[in-house]
């Protein structure tokens, strides 16, 4: 775990309201594997930190990938290049891909996206075909970027690939299911896919396991921390009805 | 009690109500775990650590959403989820007994029994070096603040932990409390060795898409800076109530603000929601206080005028 000063190198526009940041963060870049993420620490900027997924690392650069959507997701993206923030990171158990599944299908709705081009790289380093499905509102919203060997896009309205959702575009055999998304799609995958794993999103105090406020309830009645046990679970050990939806619209675009 | 401000030695090594501490500013219940959890914390500044809040029993916790964001604050209802106190004393008090500084363990009961039944459970055990009653937690259905609201009932729990432990007894206080005045004389005559003001302030937000509460508990505890100037007045009329020593709480993120409460009658300070903010943040209360401290310790500044 690293607590670091990063200056902010670069960024770019990857859908509608959806921006990468790139912070230069060596340390945090060489350890991190798909599915951790940073807690993000801004001043001026609200009192706790905000953590994001980290998107994709390049040399020492850590990239996340945001829209705004309060006051510290609306500070990141008024930074300028060379302004600093504080990142705490590597945070959290990311996913763990299984080299004899053979194929593995990335699922990601809106946002969702973050986790997945660390994943699908990783998974290829291993030998996997990667398949990555992901789904959005409308075209303009979906991520222009995307790794691995295929694709399948979905919207809503159609204007894009399958009418429906990232889980209605999926292609059999899936293969190992890797998942990031809005609740409702996870809780519906997890019906489907039980032994996916998935990247949940909570409210979060510390991110480091002390203060029990990110609390995620498993069907054997337990709660346990999304920063510290997750924030990647396997869907059916997630006690979905009793998850509630952050009161921002986070992974939804 | 006049020497507490006399000899103040702003980041040495003290003694209070009975507890050895290493330097004059702990890790608060509730924000440091069971001291495992914060690898980036320069344990040489710890003066000590109280871990979070337990009962005789495993507790699941409160329902999320646990904690809001407010202005330079948050709400936290965290229910009190944790494990019983056979797990503390079997898996973290062993690994405490060889820690350079003191770990209090916070208590928490329904009835004045299970506070008693509890500090018997831990008398005597290596790695505990006392007890932080608390009688002052927001965020259960039952006992908790209830207790910490009213002189008689606080008296009743402090004085049946008391005769139960040899462990020095700290009681940890409520801001809701209608005299808080009057509950830390109670508490003193029941036998505290000390007094820590304060626990967080019961606050309420709302969602307004939703028109509902936005924790699931529906209420929570406020910490963090937006309640420092509170919490200082409170920690000062605690301190000027008592002859026992009072450790201030509430909002203290740079070292000024641990000042502060140490001007204001207090011999020790806890930082609680810094540490989420900043995993070091007591290393630099601690740093900030050696470097702004005089030769001979004593901390700059004016002394606090008699009102
Ligand atoms: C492990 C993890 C990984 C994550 N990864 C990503 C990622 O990669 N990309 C990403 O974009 N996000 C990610 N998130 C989510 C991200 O952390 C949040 O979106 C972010 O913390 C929001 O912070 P903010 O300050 O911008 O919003 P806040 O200011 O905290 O506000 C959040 C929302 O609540 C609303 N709100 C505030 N007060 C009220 C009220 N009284 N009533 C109703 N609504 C209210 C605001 O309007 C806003 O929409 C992740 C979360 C976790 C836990
Ligand atoms: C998430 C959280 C959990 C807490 N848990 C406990 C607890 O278990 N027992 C207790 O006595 N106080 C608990 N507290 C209260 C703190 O110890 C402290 O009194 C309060 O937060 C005010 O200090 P601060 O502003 O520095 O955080 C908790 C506070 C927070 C924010
Ligand atoms: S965010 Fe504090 S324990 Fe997980």
């Amino acid at each position: 775990m690293h607590d670091l000063q990063a200056p902010l190198v670069g960024r770019r526009r990857v859908a509608r309201d959806a921006f990468v940041l790139g912070f230069r963060a060596g340390p945090i870049a060489r350890e991190v594997r798909a599915g951790q993420f940073v807690n993000v620490l801004l001043r001026p900027g609200p009192l706790l930190r905000r953590p994001f997924s980290v998107h994709r690392t390049e040399g020492e650069i850590v990239e996340l990938v945001l829209r705004a959507v309060g006051e510290g997701t609306g500070r990141l993206l008024e930074l300028r290049e060379g302004d600093r923030v504080g990142l705490l990171g590597p945070l959290g158990r990311g996913f763990a891909l299984d080299p004899s599944a053979g194929r593995v299908t990335l699922v990601s709705g809106g946002l969702g996206v973050a986790p997945m081009p660390m994943a699908a790289r990783q998974a290829r380093a291993m030998g996997l075909h990667v398949c990555w499905v992901h789904g959005a509102r409308t075209a303009a919203d979906l991520c222009s970027e995307w790794e691995g060997d295929e694709i399948c896009w979905a919207t809503e309205d159609g204007s894009r690939g399958v009418r429906g959702t990232a889980l209605e575009a999926v292609p059999e055999p899936a293969g190992q299911v890797l998942a990031c998304g809005p609740l409702p799609m996870l809780a519906a995958l997890a019906r489907r896919w039980p032994e996916a794993q998935v990247a949940v999103e909570t409210v979060m105090g510390c991110g480091t396991g002390v203060c029990l406020g990110c609390a995620v309830p498993l069907t054997s009645g337990v709660y346990t921390r999304a920063c510290t046990e997750g924030p990647v679970y396997r869907a059916g050990a997630v006690a979905w009805e009793r998850l509630p939806a952050p009161a921002h619209a986070g992974w939804e675009t | 009690m006049s020497d507490a401000r006399d000899g103040l030695t702003p980041a040495g090594p003290l003694e209070v109500g009975g507890v050895h501490l290493a330097t004059p500013v702990m890790a608060a219940s509730g924000t440091f775990g069971f001291g495992t959890e914060v690898p980036l914390c320069d344990r040489r500044a710890l003066g000590g650590m109280v871990c979070k809040g337990i009962f005789l029993e495993p507790r699941a916790g409160a329902p999320p959403p646990r904690i809001v964001e407010t202005p330079s604050g948050m709400l936290n209802a965290i229910g009190l989820q944790g494990p019983g106190v056979e797990t503390v004393i079997r898996e973290y008090a062993p690994l405490w007994a060889t820690w350079p500084f003191p770990v209090l363990v916070n208590l928490n009961g329904e009835t004045v029994e299970e506070y008693a039944e509890l500090a018997a459970r831990l008398d005597g055990v290596a790695g505990v070096s006392g007890l932080e009653v608390n009688i002052s937690c927001p965020n259960v259905e039952r006992g908790g603040m209830l207790f910490g609201q009213d002189p008689d009932l606080a008296a009743a729990v402090t004085a049946a932990v008391r005769v139960r432990t040899r462990l020095p007894v700290w009681v940890k206080l409520t801001p809701a409390a209608g005299d808080i005045s009057a509950v830390a004389r109670a508490c003193e005559e029941a036998g505290a060795d000390a007094l820590c003001a304060v626990n967080t302030f019961v606050g309420m937000a709302l969602d307004v898409r939703t028109g509902q509460p936005r924790l699931g508990f529906r209420t929570g505890g406020l910490s963090g800076p937006a309640i420092r100037p509170l919490a200082v007045y409170l920690a000062h009329r605690v301190a000027q109530a008592v002859r026992i020593p009072v450790i201030g709480i509430g909002g203290i993120t740079r070292p000024e603000d641990a000042l502060e409460f140490l001007l204001a009658g207090c011999r020790a300070v806890q930082v609680g929601t810094a540490t989420f903010v900043d995993p070091n943040a007591i290393g630099r209360v601690v740093e900030g206080l050696r470097r702004r401290s005089t030769p001979d310790g004593a901390p700059p500044g004016h002394r606090l005028r008699p009102a």
